[in-house]
């Protein structure tokens, strides 16, 4: 149980922030009724709006990590920052549009003009962290300003301390440059100065400028196409079908919270390894989930205070739409709906979160909060597992809720100037066991959900040669059913590297196993294993050098299992054996299953093997 | 020449005889065969050269649409197949590109983990290895792929899918594997990954060999049946398979490459579309192809197939990288159900009552109300309009699910609720469309709407309304678009390579080199198939890309020599595709020359249909009835007194004002208010809005 002191409910229902707008609602329309085939029809249109915004970022973006990550969010959001739709591309971007809005409008409301763009990154005012930059174009039907059309994507560099990923930075300014709600376009006319800058002091400058330019036009097209909408149906029936789909998302999402008992759900202390600079100094995360009638609290209250690097996460542009992800994904299942509920303010309206200022989940400026992937991936995790005992259908058993990313770098050799080249690597998780199913294998976990990039590339690319990208060799967690298998991945470099990274190899918190499944098995970070002495190395790493030659193993978590492994149906067990995931003897060993390699499965001395287990007892 | 298309699907077969000389054609629609398709194919053949008075020698050529293999990978009945990898690489099919189709869900499962294509078990791997510029960095051990080969066999796979990492660059391990297996294990299936798509990015390549593998050994089986029968019934024609990417194969190409039928089924209606835009004089179209459960979508600009993305080439959940052309499918059609879910929204579809038990009008026991119970309801369908599905409709139990379902929940007239669901429907449509056009850079303005299969032309006049088209075009034959669709297929046959090269310094040497090997290997296959070589078109193609991006758009190359005025139009070609595409083009960025492809085409002729009886503006002589039936004019639903016309007795130069119903034997089409149709020279249905008339 946590250590945490339980905040007051009433305190809790004060303090915490809502994933959504809230009650600061301006209108200036009138509310009208809508019918119901009219109201499916601006569903359909708003939502189409979002997809064709996004489709133009990612097919009209320059760099990789937008236009085969999808590393971007993209929607549209009325005048009090309430999203009306979103596109559905990653989830780490969904749901974070509303805060950008609340923080342009601390220093913009009231002075939009058509033709305006604006810029924001910044992390203590919304943005989710520096690179996510945000690109937001006020919408004008004739000359009332209705609303706005945004989008966020992630730079490839932002001008930080180091190319690629660092943990162990000062503060914010050494992540990169620092845009606070500034206005790249003036009424159509571009400022020439401040986009020069933005180019000038970035390791990539082409790539922004592609990346930026397709936002910008994204957001332009979503501003038309909305402007189209209304001239179509009238601000007065778009906005109150907007409200009606709101209310919808809301409703479906608090129908399911109401089926939950109220009271407080406690989830096991987790511990994150380190902060990148403090190794072997365990970081603590509570998680408190309240339930009361219609609304979920989710309390980290006692979690560990913020962090002198950049491992700490941004509030408003993370933490909440992390919460929301967790709470979402866990209620509104999408692979067990029959409808779509669509991504709009609705369905952050029943959520709310509190972290104490100077927690790590809710940082005081300048600290810096570039690298907060890891520890927000543990949320939903935690979150899973506070529900654990009460909703066994639902749930999943521990995952591997982390993130590993890499980015390699190096000088070009065959370039004549001293151009160096730079290959990001995010690598995958996997899914704890859920009920009914095993977990999911070397898969993005979570908030994650990008690709990889072919070896074949990387090898036509880089000096780099890959010699393993396969599952682990370990047997999985077992359970009744068992957990996701994390990857193993082996590079060769063919010429001296430096290594950023960020990650978690949950060495000594795996992920926990629920109903008598069994834990996770950790990941690891391990130079030369060959060799004659291997090393081992932090998850995260800071400008790390590594010589022509060396190889670097990247072990990633394996998920925890689900149920009593002595419940695993045998001929499951039996595939398992035949697919080389599990000995023979390991089979018997977790799973009291006979298998006799010529004969294969030995049911009647299962049986009784699995008898004498239980007995034992 | 006499030709012959059979488009074989899961609940009809639909012939198309076509005549050069006489250009006469006749057409036959029988049940299909699903055990084995091959027969319902043959028997309705000689049923077919029956009806047309010819014999069976006669016929010079048999094009054949098939969905055996599509249905082999969404049924998941593939053959059991085993797969030599390279060692440290045995998971590659099952790690896939690591992401998850759903973003909100913790209990979604993963097909190529689930269920894969090749199980672990079957999966080894042997050590061998070469690098990226292709050199063996590991020599292949021998005895392990013996010992694998063995135990593949032991394990009773059927085929063998042999995939090494890099062996696009250099085949020579993959071939001494098929070498031993061959040796081993004679009889087995064998497909090898530089064969398959000789192209970079393992995962897709091996994905890709691994479902020709999978599809192979039920593919070869049932075109030898086919084959079999047709002899027997005295045909001499060879068969020729439609492919996904538009063109028809060789049965020996289909043999060996079946992965290139996959999802081919939708091309031929969308082939049918452009020619018949080109007959009308407006070569850009959208073809919606609707049926039961789903639509298809098609879109030629200027008359020209356009090829999927890589990232969207998949058959279900399994990713194969082969020219695919983009048609888009969505979850709308005559029996999507209409209801209220949980949280108190309407909705229409993507559920659909399918075949059976279908519509509440069709009184086969289905209760839910669909899409054609709302026409029904509007008082769109005479209770005939599908006595030659051997169908009589029942109208009273469509208003029966409508009221109960619909119109009593959200306290509408039954009317209303029937146009509400015809318009969400629409509105469905019209948003896919507009994704699959105007957010890609093209005008609808520009374009003609066509339909097709049984249902299209039911939603196509109010679609292409919406979408504001030039015009909306009802073909002769809709239902049997696909059919006719394969009569106008080239043949054509596509190599490729990876080549991976910057286009401001190539080496014009070794591109001319690739080149010419694909164009002797697209030469070889059409000369197989009796082209001359001066009836030979050989297209040359680039895969480019900006230096950094992971994506390539195909553009044409010339064919010539490959030196640097060669690179600079590949890239001004590229640059020029790029900004069609993404609206911009990057021209101080490196463009590389990532594949490169060869197109053999050997030109098949058009069907040229003879023109249809003249007659005045006047459709009168084509009246068949005249009643009551609902219409949406600007906000409201209103009864309008409606003249049905009989599709087969229409003149061209009648002129049919909205609104009207237009019967035929293989659908039916709604002219709504604001419409206004010409029948042309040759027979098509030209419809333009508010009496501007194509």
């Amino acid at each position: 149980m946590s250590s945490a002191a339980r905040t007051p409910l009433q305190t809790l229902v004060e303090a915490a922030a809502s994933t959504g707008v809230g009650n600061r609602i301006e209108r200036d329309w009138t509310r009208v009724e809508v019918d119901p085939v009219t109201l499916q029809v601006i569903g359909g249109a708003t939502k189409a709006i979002a997809a064709e915004m996004a489709q133009l970022l990612f097919r009209m973006a320059y760099s990789s990590i937008m236009r085969e990550s999808r590393d971007i969010g993209a929607g549209i959001l009325d005048c009090s920052g309430r999203q009306l739709c979103e596109s559905d591309s990653t989830p780490m971007h969904c749901g974070s549009l509303p805060a950008y809005i609340k923080g342009i409008e601390r220093k913009l409301a009231g002075s939009y003009r058509p033709g305006d763009v604006i810029l924001h990154n910044h992390p203590y005012h919304g943005a989710s962290h520096a690179p996510d930059f945000g690109i937001i174009v006020p919408i004008f039907l004739r000359d009332k300003h209705v609303g706005f059309a945004a989008c966020t994507g992630h730079m490839v560099d932002i001008g930080a301390a180091n190319p690629g990923f660092s943990v162990d930075v000062p503060d914010i300014w050494a992540e990169g440059l620092l845009i606070d709600s500034a206005r790249i376009y003036r009424a159509g006319e571009r400022n020439q100065a401040l986009w020069d800058v933005l180019q000038d002091n970035v390791r990539t400058p082409e790539a922004n400028a592609g990346d930026m330019e397709a936002m910008i036009a994204c957001c332009r097209l979503g501003a038309r196409r909305f402007a189209e909408l209304l001239q179509k149906y009238g601000l007065d029936t778009v906005m109150s079908a907007a409200e009606m789909w709101m209310d919808y998302a809301e409703r479906m999402l608090r129908q399911r919270i109401a089926a939950i008992a109220d009271g407080v759900y406690t989830a096991p202390d987790g511990w994150l390894e380190d902060d990148g600079k403090h190794f072997g100094k365990a970081l603590k995360i509570c998680t408190q989930v309240v339930v009361a009638g219609e609304d979920i609290y989710i309390d980290l209250s006692g979690s560990a205070g913020e962090v002198e690097t950049g491992f700490n996460c941004p509030f408003t542009g993370s933490v909440l739409p992390t919460a929301n992800f967790a709470i979402r994904t866990l209620l509104l299942d999408e692979a067990l709906l029959a409808e779509e509920v669509p991504q709009n303010d609705g369905v952050f309206r029943p959520v709310h979160v509190f972290a104490p200022e100077g927690s790590i989940f809710n940082p005081r400026y300048p600290r810096g909060c570039e690298a907060r992937f890891v520890q927000i991936n543990r949320l939903p995790d935690q979150i899973l597992q506070a529900f654990s005992p009460s909703m066994p259908e639902s749930v999943t058993a521990g995952n591997s809720a982390t993130v590993s990313c890499l980015a390699y770098s190096g000088a070009n050799a065959d370039s004549a100037d001293d151009s160096y080249w730079v290959d990001i690597e995010i690598n995958e998780g996997a899914y704890g066991a859920r009920c009914g199913m095993d977990g999911l294998d070397a898969v993005d976990n979570l908030m994650a959900n990008t690709r990889n990039n072919p070896i074949e590339e990387t090898e036509l690319n880089t000096p780099m040669r890959c010699e393993r990208y396969e599952l682990r060799d370990d047997p999985p967690a077992a359970g009744r059913w068992r957990g996701g298998i994390g990857a193993v991945r082996r590079w060769r470099f063919l010429q001296p590297v430096s290594v950023g990274s960020t990650g978690d190899n949950r060495q000594q918190d795996p992920p926990r196993g629920v109903f008598g499944g069994h834990p996770g098995k950790p990941g690891r970070l391990l130079l030369n294993p060959d060799g004659e002495r291997p090393q081992s190395l932090p998850a995260k790493l800071t400008d790390v050098r590594f010589e022509r030659g060396d190889v670097l193993e990247i072990t990633l978590v394996s998920a925890a299992g689900y149920g009593d492994p002595l419940q695993r149906d045998p001929q499951q067990v039996l595939a398992d054996v035949l697919d080389g995931y599990l000995s023979a003897p390991q089979a018997r060993r977790d799973y009291g299953v006979v298998i006799d390699p010529p004969s294969g499965l030995d049911l009647p001395a299962t049986e009784a093997l699995r008898r004498q287990r239980a007995g034992g007892n | 020449m006499k030709r012959v298309g059979i488009d074989i699907g899961g609940t009809f077969t639909d012939f198309f005889f076509w005549d050069d000389e006489t250009r006469s054609m006749t057409t036959l629609k029988v049940p299909s065969t699903p055990e084995d398709p091959s027969i319902a194919g043959a028997e309705g053949l000689q049923q077919l050269c029956r009806q047309a008075g010819i014999k069976a020698e006669e016929i010079g050529l048999l094009l054949h649409g098939t969905t055996v293999a599509t249905n082999i990978v969404v049924q998941h009945k593939g053959a059991r197949v085993g797969l030599i990898t390279t060692r440290g690489f045995r998971d590659i099919l099952h790690i896939g590109r690591k992401n998850r189709p759903l973003n909100f869900s913790n209990y979604q499962s993963l097909s190529r983990q689930s269920r894969p294509i090749v199980k672990r078990r079957h999966r080894l791997a042997v050590a061998e290895r070469i690098s990226a510029a292709g050199d063996i960095l590991q020599p292949l051990e021998v005895e392990e792929v013996r010992t694998a080969v063995r135990t593949l066999k032991a394990q009773g796979v059927e085929a063998i899918a042999v995939c090494g990492l890099f062996a696009f660059v250099n085949p020579a391990h993959e071939l001494a594997i098929k070498a031993i297996i061959d040796a081993e294990f004679p009889g087995a299936y064998v497909t090898m990954s530089h064969e398959v798509v000789p192209l970079y990015r393992e995962y897709e390549r091996f994905s890709t060999t691994a479902l020709n593998a999978y599809v192979g050994p039920q593919t070869a089986t049932y075109l030898q049946n086919f084959a079999t029968r047709l002899e027997a019934a005295g045909f001499s024609a060879e068969l020729h398979l439609m492919s996904s990417s538009g063109g028809a194969v060789s049965s020996e190409r289909a043999r060996q490459n079946p992965v290139s039928l996959l999802l081919s089924g939708p091309v031929g209606a969308l082939v049918a579309g452009i020619e018949v835009g080109r007959e009308i004089g407006c070569p850009s179209v959208i073809t919606l192809d609707v049926g039961g459960t789903s639509a298809d979508i098609g879109v030629a600009p200027r008359g020209e197939l356009r090829m999927k993305h890589l990232l969207d080439t998949r058959v279900g959940d399994y990713d194969a990288m082969v020219p695919m052309v983009d048609i888009d499918t969505i979850g709308a059609g005559g029996g999507s159900v209409a209801y209220i879910d949980q949280g108190g929204m309407f909705r229409v579809g993507p559920h659909s009552a399918g075949a059976k038990p279908g519509p509440a009008c069709y009184g086969h026991g289905g209760e839910r109300a669909t899409v054609t119970d709302a026409i029904a309801c509007l008082g769109w369908f005479r209770p005939q309009a599908l006595r030659n599905s051997g169908l009589e409709l029942q109208p009273q139990l469509a208003e029966a699910a409508i009221e109960e379902q619909i119109a009593g929940p959200l306290q509408l007239s039954r009317q209303q609720a029937a146009d509400g669901i015809y318009r969400v429907i629409t509105t469905h449509m019209v948003e896919a469309i507009r994704v699959n056009s105007v957010a890609k850079g093209y005008d609808p303005r520009e374009f003609a709407l066509l339909a097709f299969g049984g249902a299209g032309a039911a939603f196509a006049v109010e679609v292409g309304r919406q979408l504001h088209v030039q015009r909306v075009v009802i073909p002769r034959h809709p239902g049997v678009g696909a059919a006719s669709g394969l009569l106008n297929t080239d043949m054509k046959y596509e190599f490729m390579a990876t080549v991976w090269q910057d286009l401001s310094r190539v080496d014009g040497a070794a591109l001319q080199r690739a080149y010419r090997n694909l164009s002797g290997q697209a030469r070889d296959s059409l000369r197989s198939d009796g082209f001359a070589d001066g009836d030979i078109q050989l297209l040359w193609k680039a895969d480019c890309r900006y230096r950094g991006q992971g994506y390539e758009l195909t553009v044409e190359a010339p064919a010539g020599a490959t030196d640097a005025d060669w690179a600079a139009a590949v890239s001004e070609a590229f640059h020029r595709a790029h900004e069609q595409l993404y609206l911009r083009r990057f021209e101080d960025k490196a463009v590389h020359l990532i594949n490169i492809r060869v197109i053999g085409v050997g030109q098949m002729p058009r069907l040229k249909f003879a023109t249809a009886g003249a007659g005045d503006s006047s459709p009168q002589a084509a009246l068949v009835a005249r009643q009551n039936a609902y219409f949406r004019r600007g906000d409201s639903v209103g009864v309008f007194d409606t003249p049905f016309y009989c599709r087969q007795r229409l003149k061209s130069g009648n002129r049919i004002h909205g609104p009207a119903i237009v019967e035929q034997a293989d659908t039916t089409t709604v002219i709504t208010p604001e419409a206004t149709a010409v029948v042309d020279e040759l027979g098509n249905l030209n419809i333009g809005f508010d009496g501007g008339a194509a």
